[in-house]
């Protein structure tokens, strides 16, 4: 350990850490834009300079701690520096934050009003660039804006490894592009969108869409893998719900972001998962049927239960994307009852990346692991003499029912399978219901609810205790 | 030019002088032989420690404490580089020696490798020097024909080879670490110190970047002795230096002075003063990024690093720039910001937007439309531009401009009064 003095507090740090660190673990921030905990230390921002007693202003993130080192991170020379930097950050940056999608979550807007607040003293027109360069099918860049922090570069070579992403030219003509010949079509491409602490990195799918003030997240987590990383899950602020306009966008996912999770994702997540909307908000099938003939919920659940009871021989197929809660209300009430075999709900699409060493897993069920502890690792198949089927979740070949048997389904959207069934019940899906994924790691971790299930949707673990219930 | 003992200037240049034969005939590789056959690295190391030689890039470091911090036997590999980008303006010295004494070079660089402990150096050549290329290339090519290049020199059991690198033009790659970031074939960015590049530097193993004239001392120093280096130029910078001239001066060039020599002497007497017969304006004393002085400050200064220090200035990378009365400054300070304003690399944010930010405001005041306050802001960006960058050119922006508005306000003062020059915007 090493002793330093923090801003005349004493205090004691890891031997081989930077300054940076210490203030930040110690309660004492200090503003940095290029500086990242899981990326190389580029040191080009210079705003995060602290002055050491006898040394002068340096920058704190590449700064290690020695013996005894008297740093001041918020002396009248700090002070000068930082209001200089922001002068010069903001010198070519265009004021745009009424436009910008960053605005409301922008670190330069945030440190301009900390650290200079006040107006330009440059009386010389701004360096223009490129406003939306393309870089990729996802993202655009706003040269403008950018600031070259190098974070987004710096996390293509170091995360990622595509190494897609550099930068052309020199001095304020700089500009982040793509390689040569090269598009960044990173499987990860999207983090560079939260890692730019301005707005020049911008995602084709979110841009315009909303304010953020206008939003809320809720912690999830991503069930497009078995990595099951951990989200966030952006959505209009229950006091900006729509009553008149197009109240279907108080039920839609703004925009997928990563949740620091150090044991599962880190900070990161891959494009997969922002596209979470895509998955979730396909046509729900909310409406139960017998045969395809609409009934009630309640008729549906007696029939599922009669025939439960008539059957002689059952098999379940349980989804590998229901929660450890509905597996276990599954273990309670009706497994005892049934051949019970775990199914994959979804496996690996064309052109889809199938595994990776980053965080992609090749199982692209969020909770396998979770399933398998409860039901075992059987591959899906019937016991001759099978009558009843009962299928959980999607991602079934209903041409492997048995001939005769009968087929309870419980799904959430709209399928050919779903009015060939004998009963269909609809369920809510992952926002819709608080729960936990284990991933394949054995790490358990929970997910809230987003938005309200609709009004003829059950939980499926409600459903099971319905159908399992004794008369 | 004042009689004294030159080492590297010490033959007549002709068609032939850069060859090996003539390298020989001059005794060259003779310290190569003397080092590795009866010295051991650290007896090489203290003699460069013991001659007090100091850079002559610029920043004029102790070349033997540089040395000193890479340990030949700790078991890594180590790596030298020579700097022989010399991309500071006014300054050419460098190209001298690639151009007619390559050989000294390669002989300096296998005796500096031999004491470091590296087996493998590089020469990072500025890609717009051709003559300069041609003559390393074919040196190389002779000393590797000749044994005293590549395995086992001499017949001793060292081997060292050398790589001639070409940069494609950039400033800030003659800058130590942004030079070994073009080495290793990434964008010439500058890197953050700590660590120190003797304890991190190329492919992050310890690496010695010498600036080539600094390195073409060494077989002198080998050959005669720290004591006998020590006999010339003054207590704290001893030796020879060359330094280049050029500017408004009768005889511009490359000439061999010992430190201490005075300045006004060296301009008026080996340089045959300023051109025209105009009176003597301004010197920049060692190129454009040190301060400039005035006439009157340079009576009888001598040229060493402490003296120059002391005057407010620096002498730098030997580039001596000669301006005659007559001379706008604003365009002068004009023309050296579109230099630094264009070879900044962009990376660290003072540097990128402050040159850009003062060139603009010179651009303007020169174009005539200069306004209250500029004066004062061009200060201000150049506070800021010093010592909060990366790397030195920031700062030298910023002492470029400093020195000028501070020698020479009542010119920028005039022109922003009247929108015009008061010396007729004039740089001949």
């Amino acid at each position: 350990m090493t002793r330093i003095f923090l801003n005349g507090r004493e205090i004691e740090v890891a031997a081989d850490t930077t300054v940076l660190r210490a203030a930040l673990d110690n309660g004492v921030y200090v503003p940095y834009f290029c500086w990242h905990p899981r990326l190389s230390v580029a040191g080009n921002c210079r705003i995060c300079m602290v002055e050491v007693e006898g040394k002068g202003l340096d920058i704190a993130c590449n700064m290690p701690v020695s013996e005894g080192m008297k740093v001041l991170t918020d002396s009248d020379e700090v002070r000068a520096a930082r209001k200089a930097m922001m002068q010069f950050l903001t010198l070519n940056h265009p004021v745009d934050c009424g436009i910008c999608d960053k605005a409301g979550e922008c670190t330069l807007q945030d440190y301009h009003f900390a650290y200079n607040g006040a107006p330009s003293i440059s009386a010389e027109p701004k360096v223009r660039a490129t406003k939306f360069h393309d870089l990729g099918d996802r993202i655009l860049i706003d040269n403008e804006r950018c600031i070259v922090c190098s974070r987004c570069v710096r996390f293509t070579h170091e995360v990622s490894r595509s190494k897609a992403l550099g930068i052309q030219g020199r001095g304020d003509t700089s500009l982040v592009r793509c390689e040569e010949g090269r598009r960044f079509d990173d499987p990860y491409s999207d983090n560079v969108i939260d890692l730019c602490p301005v707005g020049a990195l911008l995602s084709r799918s979110f841009l315009y869409k909303a304010r953020v003030w206008f939003l809320e997240a809720t912690p999830s987590v991503c069930p497009g893998c078995a990595r099951g990383c951990a989200i966030r899950i952006w959505h209009l602020r229950a006091d900006r719900r729509l009553q008149r306009l197009d109240p279907r966008r108080n039920l839609e996912i703004a925009r997928v972001t990563p949740l620091d999770d150090p044991a599962v994702n880190g900070p990161w997540i891959c494009n997969k998962g922002r596209d979470l909307a895509a998955i979730f908000e396909r046509p729900r099938a909310d409406q139960a049927m017998l045969r395809g003939r609409p009934v009630p919920l309640a008729e549906a659940i007696s029939e599922a239960r009669r025939l439960v009871d008539g059957a002689k021989r059952r098999t379940a197929l349980v989804s590998s994307w229901g929660s450890d809660g509905e597996l276990a209300a599954f273990r309670d009430h009706l497994a005892a009852r049934f051949d019970v075999r775990v199914k994959p709900d979804h496996v690996p699409q064309p052109g889809e990346i199938v595994e990776d060493d980053i965080l992609i897993r090749a199982d692209k069920n969020p909770n396998t692991r979770g399933a398998r502890a409860l039901f075992g690792e059987r591959p899906v198949a019937f016991e001759p003499g099978t009558d009843l089927v009962l299928v959980w979740g999607e991602g079934f070949d209903y041409s492997r029912v048995p001939a005769g048997a009968k087929v309870v389904l419980l799904g959430s959207y709209l399928a050919p399978e779903n009015g060939a069934a004998d009963v269909f019940l609809p369920i809510s899906v992952q926002t819709e219901r608080d729960g936990s994924y284990t991933n394949s790691d054995g790490i358990a971790r929970r997910f809230e609810a987003c938005f309200p299930p609709g009004e003829t949707i059950a939980h499926a673990a409600d459903l099971f205790a319905a159908i399992g219930g004794r008369p | 030019m004042r009689a004294f003992e030159k080492r590297l200037q010490s033959f007549e240049v002709t068609e032939t002088s850069h060859t090996l034969a003539a390298y020989r005939s001059r005794g060259g590789y003779g310290a190569l032989a003397k080092a590795l056959r009866s010295m051991k690295p650290a007896d090489v190391t203290k003699e460069v420690y013991d001659s007090g030689i100091q850079g002559r890039g610029g920043a004029a470091f102790p070349m033997g404490r540089k040395w000193q911090v890479v340990k030949p036997d700790d078991g890594l590999e180590h790596f030298l580089c020579a700097n022989a980008d010399e991309g500071e303006p006014g300054t050419f010295k460098d190209r001298w020696i690639l151009e007619n004494a390559p050989h000294l070079l390669l002989e300096a660089m296998a005796i500096a490798c031999y004491a470091i402990g590296a087996h493998h150096c590089f020469i990072y050549m500025r890609g717009e020097f051709d003559l300069s290329r041609r003559r390393v290339e074919g040196a190389l090519e002779e000393a590797y024909g000749a044994g005293l290049l590549g395995e086992r020199i001499l017949g001793t059991p060292f081997s060292c080879h050398v790589v001639l690198v070409r940069g494609a033009g950039a400033y800030v790659c003659g800058e130590a670490s942004g030079l070994l970031s073009s080495v290793e074939g990434k964008k010439g960015y500058p890197r953050n110190r700590p660590p120190r590049l003797t304890v991190r530097g190329l492919f992050q193993k310890p690496t010695v970047i010498n600036n080539v004239e600094t390195l073409s001392n060494i077989p002198w120093i080998i050959d005669h002795g720290a004591a006998a280096y020590r006999a010339l130029g003054t207590p704290k910078s001893p030796g020879t230096r060359l330094v280049s001239i050029s500017g408004h001066v009768v005889r511009p060039g490359v000439y061999e002075i010992p430190f201490g020599t005075p300045l006004d002497e060296f301009i008026y007497e080996d340089c045959g003063g300023v051109t025209g017969g105009r009176a003597l304006k301004a010197v920049v004393p060692g190129g454009i990024s040190t301060k400039v002085l005035v006439a009157k400050e340079i009576a009888g200064l001598p040229m060493d690093h402490a003296s120059l220090d002391a005057a407010g200035s620096s002498l730098g990378s030997g580039g001596m720039i000669v301006i005659a009365e007559g001379t706008c400054m604003v365009r002068l300070l004009q023309v050296m910001l579109r230099f630094y304003h264009h070879e900044s690399c962009g990376q660290c944010t003072p540097c990128r937007e402050g040159t850009g930010w003062m060139h603009r405001i010179v651009d303007r005041i020169a174009a005539g439309r200069g306004a209250a306050g500029d004066i004062d802001r061009l200060i201000h960006v150049s506070h800021f531009n010093d010592g909060t960058t990366i790397c030195g050119l920031g700062d030298a922006a910023g002492y470029a401009t400093v020195g000028i508005l501070d020698k020479f306000r009542d010119e920028f003062e005039h022109f922003m009064a009247h929108g015009r020059s008061r010396c007729g915007g004039s740089l001949a």
